[in-house]
């Protein structure tokens, strides 16, 4: 029984459509026939049906609210204007097509009570929506400037984004300090909330300062703002306090810089003066990350556990991406056909290591199929590379690695490769002398064999 | 007949008593928790927290975790390397005469140290006023970097375009064994995890036939601050550090006695495992998991290690550029045996070389003689390890650490007051070098320098923390997020410090 009416108020997202549709399908049929006035049958039809729809969503919308363990008080607007909207249906059914003793609606016209129509059933699916996804969610992708001007806090958490191609025009206080403040000040320094006196969240409140005076000053060195940030974080006046996220080295030396240049909170970068090495450490690094720039969907559970008893680890590189870092390090009998197991995820396979494995040449043919395979691993393998130039094709390849293997195809082959950066081949049969990279250095082929001679001091012994 | 009737009634009977013992102090507990005084108990006593059913009894299952401790599990953020070598020079290496060249100090040699530096400060050693000793080695800029090395370490010189130097580490423990354990745990104190303890706590490890974290020691004995510096603190156990021996058999006891085959090894050690998991689910201590899985874990050590730890069928020339001495315990075979566990999925591999403590006491331990000894011993070494990772295409997926505990200072030793047989130098926690290569470092850095003479850092000093962070970070961790919880908070390797260095990141 429980299960029912878990699962029937599990439907109430779905049923609140049906009244929903039903109703703005009678007020665009009520439009359009608002001069000829032919459809009123049809429309109170209509009208009856949304109502019939919504005392069912009303049903599975209480069921929900008793099952899913809501709050009365969170849930009684939607629940109230709900229930007043399955009425206000039947009501419009019987004003379209009176009944007899059903007239009492006779007098209103009909134009003003489609537009309660239309607010309630607005009014209720939004309250819905707000339950469902939180009040701010429509709010949220609104521009700060709107935001405020709706009543909502508006505290940014931004980090600084700033690039090598646009630092210099990034406004110098919107875009650099106020981001910086706004990420370790304003938790307790703004509107709600305002330790000190003290307003970080706005030009105003900064010029303004706290209850021991301007926090502002043309040289850091005299401002309270800065001094605070630079005590020994022992020191009880030290800002943020201990424990709270603390600025980094990097952004402390900026908010100095900028006050050492006058504090401006107008104009950019540029026009400020500032120098470009008090912004690289915020440039986003180019380097590479070990799988591709884009993102993938997430691999199957099951097709990962089938892999992993198999005996080939499957990782994720990090939380914040679903590519996959495959190695078959516990698995040295991995064979060439073998590959067929891993095409369930070779969307997300970003690092394979065949390390070690039985892999032979036929192997290259199928890699062509891991299309984001930025890391392959073939070192300690029998394989000579004929065919390696089938991955060429690969649009992330940035590192192969066949140092150990019996390769000895040509190295200028790598030639046609995309994105290729770094080819090992220590220990394989190319000869060490080729070119140490190609591509005007864009490929940097490793030969490997570094050796330390000995020297007279390594035999004295004092 | 009526004899093995009594044994079987002695057994139970034995049985049921072990079970009573067993269950009183934990009955005590259970109602000292329900009580208004045991809630606060329940919280300190964690670990044996009676409130909170441990998971197996609940679900009346093990978690993949729990059966499999090390199994891989995804960092914060996208990682730089895979496994880190950390080299420590047990005793503290002299950075005065290794990498930090103060052509100022050599000025003053001789002349007395200026009160205002010996003020407020703690030496282990030193009394009155010690004298300035000038550097003892010759510096050159090597590289294109143009960073200093002395010619101490001719070898190295070659790969200093491959390291980042920390010039101003610092610190505030200045008795080997505090600092070494602050190095390694975080704190000077004992009871925290180690470095390697959290790498393979939050990592797992790859090759499931070998230890996640393995410890290597040389030099003749182990460090001051004994096994805790690779222990696992409030962990579980079986994140700690393995420690192998590199002479002889690497683990000990690890083959198996005569007359006994692996299959009967492997029956034996089922049984036990079922009865640790039987023992588990009554009594639920995360120790009997640890147990459990290290059974399972040596039991494939058997052959995994004696083939890993094996460097006498590695290749003439790579033999020779480690300057490997098979057969006995050396810093070079550690080397060499670093770069074989990082080449099979070892997470963490820790190097502890001892015999750096060049008070001046006696020759061994003398800054011009001893001291260079040592440098000869690791110089070959580490630069081959550098150069060997590099060319398997390894160093990019490894971060290889090198320092001591603290640094020496500026000043010659002068023990009891008294001139000292040899030229030494005291322990200095204010500044001293310390060096990273490796995915994710900025090839060729130095960040940070110290005053003329080389006393503190005046620029770019980084603490212990902030190397700890650095350190997590390359490993794909937010060291303010990666957290344990223990005693009723969370706990940090990094506590409420540390911040990333960012000068030496890539």
């Amino acid at each position: 029984m429980e299960m029912m009416q878990q699962l029937l108020g599990r439907l109430h997202p779905l049923i609140v459509h049906l009244p929903i549709g039903f109703i703005i399908l009678a007020l665009l049929l009520q439009w359009y026939d608002r001069k000829a006035n032919d459809w009123s049958k049809i429309i109170s039809l209509v009208y009856f049906w949304a109502g019939i729809s919504a005392v069912m969503a009303c049903i599975s919308g209480y069921l929900q609210y008793q099952s899913e363990g809501y709050s009365y008080d969170s849930v009684k607007w939607h629940l109230w204007s709900g229930i007043i909207t399955a009425i206000f249906c039947f009501a419009m059914h019987l004003k379209l097509v009176p009944k007899k003793g059903a007239n009492f609606l006779v007098e209103a016209p009909i134009s003003i009570l489609s537009v309660v129509a239309f607010i309630l059933i607005s009014f209720t699916g939004h309250q819905g929506g707000n339950i469902t996804h939180g009040e701010e969610y429509l709010v949220e992708p609104l521009p700060n400037a709107v935001k405020s001007m709706l009543g909502y806090e508006v505290i940014e958490e931004k980090e600084l984004a700033l690039t090598e191609e646009n630092w210099e025009k990034a406004l110098v206080y919107e875009e650099v300090i106020q981001p910086i403040l706004s990420s370790k000040c304003v938790s307790c320094h703004n509107p709600k909330k305002d330790k000190g006196g003290l307003l970080l969240h706005s030009k105003e409140g900064i010029l303004k300062g706290g209850e021991s005076g301007d926090v502002l000053a043309s040289h850091s060195e005299e401002s309270e703002l800065f001094a605070r940030m630079v005590l020994p974080m022992k020191d009880d006046d030290h800002m943020p306090p201990e424990g709270k996220k603390q600025p980094t080295k990097e952004e402390i030396k900026l908010i100095a810089a900028w006050m050492d240049a006058g504090h401006p909170f107008e104009g950019t970068v540029k026009e400020s003066g500032l120098k470009k090495d008090l912004f690289t450490s915020f440039f986003p690094s180019k380097s590479y990350k070990g799988h591709p720039e884009m993102e993938v969907l997430e691999a199957s559970q099951d097709s990962i556990q089938s892999i992993e008893k198999f005996g080939i680890y499957v990782d994720p590189i990090s939380e914040s991406t679903h590519f996959l870092s495959v190695s078959c390090i516990n698995k040295p009998d991995f064979k060439d056909e073998d590959f067929e197991k891993l095409i369930p995820i070779r969307q997300q396979i970003a690092q394979l290591d065949l390390g070690g494995t039985q892999v032979t040449d036929a192997i290259f043919e199928k890699l062509v199929q891991l299309p984001n395979l930025s890391t392959l691993k073939l070192d300690n393998t029998s394989l000579t590379g004929n065919g390696i130039v089938a991955l060429k094709n690969l649009e992330h390849l940035h590192i192969i690695n066949l140092s150990g293997s019996s390769f000895d195809q040509p190295t200028d082959i790598f030639n046609s490769f995309k994105t290729l950066e770094k080819v090992y081949l220590f220990e394989t049969k190319v000869d060490k002398n080729g070119p140490k990279s190609l591509k005007d250095g864009q490929i940097v082929l490793d030969y490997g064999g570094y050796d330390l001679p000995p020297i007279p001091s390594d035999s004295i012994i004092y | 007949m009526k004899h093995h009737t009594d044994i079987v009634n002695r057994l139970l009977r034995e049985k049921l008593e072990r079970e009573t013992q067993a269950k009183t102090r934990r009955h005590f507990i259970k109602s000292c928790a329900q009580g208004m005084g045991g809630l606060a108990l329940s919280s300190i006593f964690m670990g044996c927290d009676p409130l909170q059913k441990p998971k197996a009894i609940a679900q009346n299952s093990f978690t993949e975790r729990d059966l499999n401790p090390l199994a891989t599990l995804a960092p914060h953020y996208g990682p730089k390397v895979k496994s880190v070598i950390y080299l420590h020079m047990a005793g503290a290496p002299s950075q005065l005469e290794m990498f930090d060249y103060k052509p100022q100090l050599q000025k003053y040699h001789g002349q007395d140290c200026p009160q205002s530096l010996l003020e407020g400060k703690k030496f282990a050693f030193i009394k009155g006023t010690p004298k300035l000793m000038g550097p003892q080695a010759e510096f050159k800029q090597e590289g294109e970097s143009g960073n200093w090395v002395s010619n101490f370490l001719p070898h190295f010189k070659k790969v200093v375009d491959e390291v980042a130097f920390l010039k101003a580490v610092h610190t505030d423990q200045f008795n080997h064994g505090p600092a070494q354990l602050f190095m390694h745990t975080g704190s000077p104190r004992l009871g925290r995890p180690s470095i390697g303890a959290w790498a393979t706590y939050g990592l797992g490890s790859e090759n499931q036939n070998l230890p996640g974290f393995v410890v290597l020691t040389s030099g003749g004995n182990t460090p001051d601050a004994g096994k805790s510096v690779w222990g696992s603190g409030f962990l579980p156990s079986v994140y700690q550090g393995v420690q192998c021996r590199s002479k002889g058999d690497p683990v000990l006891y690890i083959d198996d006695p005569d007359g006994i085959s692996r299959n009967l090894k492997k029956s034996t050690i089922d049984a036990i495992n079922k009865i640790n998991k039987e023992e588990y689910a009554k009594y639920a201590d995360p120790e009997i998991l640890a147990r459990i899985n290290q059974y399972e874990m040596a039991y494939r050590m058997q052959i995994a290690v004696p083939e890993v730890m094996n460097i006498n069928n590695e290749p003439e020339q790579i033999k020779q550029m480690y300057g490997v001495e098979p057969g006995k315990e050396s810093f070079a075979n550690n080397c060499l045996l670093a770069r074989k566990l990082v080449e099979d999925g070892v997470r963490f591999v820790q190097l502890f070389d001892w015999g750096w403590d060049t008070h001046g006491n006696v020759r061994e331990g003398s800054i011009d003689l001893g001291l260079r000894n040592k440098c000869r011993e690791i110089d070959r070494p580490m630069t081959a390890l550098i150069m060997d990772l590099k060319q398997r295409g390894l160093l990019e997926d490894t971060l290889i650490v090198w320092g001591g505990e603290f640094g020496r200072t500026p000043m010659q030793e002068n023990r009891g007051n008294k001139e000292m047989a040899y030229k030494g130098r005291d322990h200095h926690g204010d500044a001293f070098t310390m060096w990273m290569a490796g995915g994710g470092i900025k090839k060729g850095a130095s960040h940070g320098a110290t005053d003329d003479i080389g006393f503190s850092g005046i620029e770019g000093r980084v603490s212990v923390h902030d190397v700890h962070a650095t350190i997590l970070h390359l490993l794909g961790f937010n060291h303010e997020e990666f957290t344990f919880d223990f005693q009723g908070r969370p706990f940090r390797l990094t506590d409420v410090e540390g911040e990333i260095i960012k000068e030496i990141l890539a």
